[in-house]
């Protein structure tokens, strides 16, 4: 066994965290929540420089041939500080799943505009009941000719707004179980009878409800294979929510680092705050917390690196994450007092994104059904 | 990194397997009661002895003191599959093999180690050690203990009283921490650390029965017991800087145990639900059944990380700072919620008797529901793990 990282892991690190906290301050952050786009193009610009959009594509699609770890060191960094912007959706998504199982031409097409940062791109899954199950996917695509006819509506679809393509999972048939007769389509969201409408959120990133109103697809924009695609999906959900856990890892550190300085620094009855053991204990049971996040974690992402993802192990990862962002974020408020309560302190803006970071790539719910079966239960 | 397991490791787990299969009684009843008594210690100790023989015992410590070289994973390893297979006799004492052992490598004289060392590692009672540390003035506050050592020529003489010695009753030997000098300007500086023969006359044990009748801990009385220079472990009053040390590989070998013994609770557990009937299905799809054993097995692979990276952070010669203390704090933790979570599942029938043939599981859940208690607050409470997580990762003040 071996806990480290490499030096280049390391660097990778180190970098990202430069980049981010110098052209991504909290200002930023807060002005992204009220910006049209929600993200800055020149900062996309730059990330694309650095190597980000295309870390774990190889060279001949412009990418730097990065593991899976890796990529989840800097989507780390990327919870650490919050990035705002289609990062998760076009990398996380949308790009991992071009990159498996798109055909030749697809991936000539489309991976190097990826890792250009000339291309971002979204998901549409979920529908009205909110659960990423394939039972719950009910948009039709009809076959005519050559082509599909896509009809009906996605929810809570990312970036949605400012997205060029939009991986879209439709219903192209019935079988003996829900999985069966599913079907991806790369849909160009620019083209006519797609609309989209802004769901407000919490956490003051963007998320839409989006129509297909009769949207015509060629059948070479299927994504893998016709009817399979759940079998995608599965790839998507299972490296969706590792990379949701890395934001989430590095956000509960950063919440964590925040509430140790900050119990240092207070003064109350003529001592720090942080010498109280009511304070102190508060704090230790945040970094069991945050610790066991990131073994989890790191274990999860290894078997992925490696090509042998446990689904259990990842589901075991998303849970622990779920439950410890949003304990840290309450507990850090709590010892902050007030000033953790206000639009000024940056608690808030974790706080705020908790709700949206649970439900990505399946809610904790989902994932306890994974570790039962595997349980025997 | 790397989270696969070697070979080494993988062929341990197997031939643990095979050595229970084959050395404990078809009708073994495992003690999940932490703090139980040692029920059958003719039993207990014929078992640490083919543990020797398997070379296991003290598979870490170097070849010349008995060992096999063997790496921390693979003791880690070791202890996670003893523990999870219920094989007893794995500890010589409550201290033997896990940090007198350890400590007299790192801090006793060439001729402490030739003599204690092969009788630790040969699993004969004669190997056998308890700890005094604890007094009735001195839990958590452990440096202000008072039993005293007087140098007297080429001998101590120790006066005092410790309480909850875990295994005193079974145990040949005792490793003794005494205050040496009173008068030093902080009480850390003034502690010692002695090897007695239990034998010695002036040693008294008396039991202490928990709170279920078990006999686990005992008070022990020195009176004006001789102790031969030559039983002075390290220099005179660096006592605590040793203590440390020793609760720092206590607290180590807690994740890989109680990992071990969870994670045949949840199995067992998962069992249980599978053929038990609950309004006409079996209870193990019931969604609140469900729920309560995936957070389990959850929180228990955190464990399982969490003692596999602080084997790896000593193997890199990197010294643990918190993470023995953090480990310390998941496993109580979680012990506590598998016996709650246990008791929850098997319901009415979590108040019976361990013992009696009404009780489900062969009484593990009750077993572990009255141990918990008790284990947490060995080697170090969880608020004096917390004190210690938080003043030294964290950097907060010291708060006494």
């Amino acid at each position: 066994m071996d806990f480290s990282f490499t030096e280049e892991q390391d660097m990778l690190r180190i970098l990202a965290r430069d980049f981010l906290a110098k052209e991504c301050p909290k200002t930023k952050v807060r002005e992204m929540t009220e910006d049209e786009k929600g993200y800055d193009p020149e900062m996309w610009r730059s990330m694309a420089g650095l190597g980000w959009m295309g870390l774990i594509f190889p060279e001949e699609y412009g990418g730097m041939r990065a593991s899976f770890m890796d990529l989840v060191i800097l989507m780390e960094e990327m919870g650490r500080n919050i990035l705002p912007g289609p990062y998760f959706s076009t990398i996380a998504l949308c790009a991992l799943p071009l990159f498996e199982y798109g055909s030749s031409e697809q991936k000539i097409k489309f991976l190097p505009q990826i890792a250009k940062g000339e291309g971002i791109w979204t998901l549409a899954l979920t529908e009205s009941s909110g659960r990423c199950k394939a039972s719950e996917v009910k948009l039709r695509a009809l076959s005519e000719g050559t082509n599909y006819v896509l009809r009906g509506c996605k929810l809570f679809v990312s970036d949605a707004h400012v997205a060029d393509y939009m991986l879209v999972v439709g219903r192209t048939g019935e079988g003996n179980s829900p999985e069966e007769g599913i079907t991806l389509f790369i849909v160009d969201v620019k083209g006519p009878n797609v609309q989209a409408e802004s769901i407000p959120t919490i956490g003051g990133d963007r998320q839409f409800k989006v129509s297909f109103d009769g949207v015509v697809v060629p059948e070479d924009n299927i994504l893998g294979k016709m009817g399979k695609g759940w079998d995608v999906v599965d790839f998507i959900l299972q490296r969706a929510a590792v990379l949701k856990c890395a934001e989430i890892s590095g956000a509960c550190q950063a919440v964590l680092d925040m509430t140790s300085s900050y119990a240092k620094e207070r003064i109350q009855f003529d001592r720090p705050i942080g010498s109280f053991q009511a304070v102190q204990h508060k704090l230790a049971d945040m970094l069991v917390d945050v610790e066991a996040v990131q073994y989890l974690l790191y274990q999860a992402a290894w078997g992925i690196s490696v090509g042998s993802p446990s689904p259990w192990q990842i589901s075991a990862a998303k849970v622990k994450a779920n439950e410890v962002y949003q304990r840290t974020c309450i507990e850090a408020i709590a010892a902050h007092g007030a000033i953790g309560y206000t639009m000024d302190h940056d608690i808030g803006l974790h706080y705020r994104r908790v709700k949206a970071a649970q439900f990505v790539a399946g809610d904790s719910d989902l994932h306890r059904e994974v570790i039962s079966i595997q349980l025997g239960l | 990194m790397d989270f696969r397991l070697g070979e080494k490791e993988l062929a341990l787990k197997e031939e643990i397997r095979e050595f229970a299969e084959a050395e404990l009684p078809p009708d073994f009843v495992r003690d999940t009661l932490i703090d139980g008594e040692f029920r059958d210690f003719e039993f207990e100790i014929s078992v640490s002895k083919k543990l020797a023989q398997r070379g296991w015992l003290v598979m870490s410590w170097p070849e010349k003191y008995g060992g096999r070289g063997a790496s921390l994973f693979e003791q880690t390893v070791y202890e996670m599959e003893i523990a999870y297979r219920g094989i007893p006799g794995a500890w010589m004492g409550i201290s033997g093999t896990q940090w007198v052992g350890p400590c007299l490598m790192m801090f006793g004289t060439e001729e402490q180690r030739k003599k204690y060392l092969p009788l630790i590692a040969s699993g004969e009672r004669d190997g056998v050690w308890c700890t005094c540390y604890s007094e009735p003035n001195a839990g958590s506050d452990f440096a202000s203990i008072q039993t005293r050592a007087v140098k007297d020529g080429d001998h101590y003489t120790v006066n005092g009283q410790k309480v909850w010695t875990s295994a005193a009753h079974r145990a040949r030997w005792c490793w003794l921490a005494a205050r040496t000098n009173p008068s030093a300007a902080k009480k850390h500086h003034g502690i010692s650390i002695f090897i007695v023969d239990m034998k010695s006359p002036g040693v008294t044990v008396n039991p202490i029965l928990n709170y279920y009748g078990r006999h686990h801990f005992n008070e022990v009385f020195f009176d004006n017991v001789r102790v031969p220079a030559s039983n002075l472990v390290g220099e005179e009053n660096k006592g605590w800087y040793y203590l440390m040390q020793s609760l720092a590989f206590e607290r180590r070998s807690i994740a890989p145990t109680t990992y071990g013994t969870l994670k045949w609770i949840l199995e067992e557990l998962a069992s249980y639900a599978g053929h038990t009937e609950y309004e006409g299905q079996p209870l193990s799809k019931n969604p609140v059944v469900r729920t309560k054993l995936a957070d389990l097995a959850i929180d228990l692979e955190v464990l399982k990380m969490f003692a596999f990276q602080l084997a790896w952070q000593i193997s890199q010669g990197q010294i643990p700072i918190y993470e023995s203390s953090r480990n310390k704090v998941m496993g109580d933790d979680l012990m506590k919620r598998g016996a709650i979570t246990g008791a929850e599942i098997i319901g009415i029938y979590s108040q019976i008797d361990p013992d009696s043939k009404w009780a489900k599981l062969n009484g593990a859940i009750q077993g572990a529901y009255l141990g918990f208690p008790g284990q947490a607050i060995a080697a170090g409470t969880a608020e004096i793990e917390k004190n210690i997580i938080a003043q030294f990762r964290l950097g907060l003040p010291k708060s006494y």
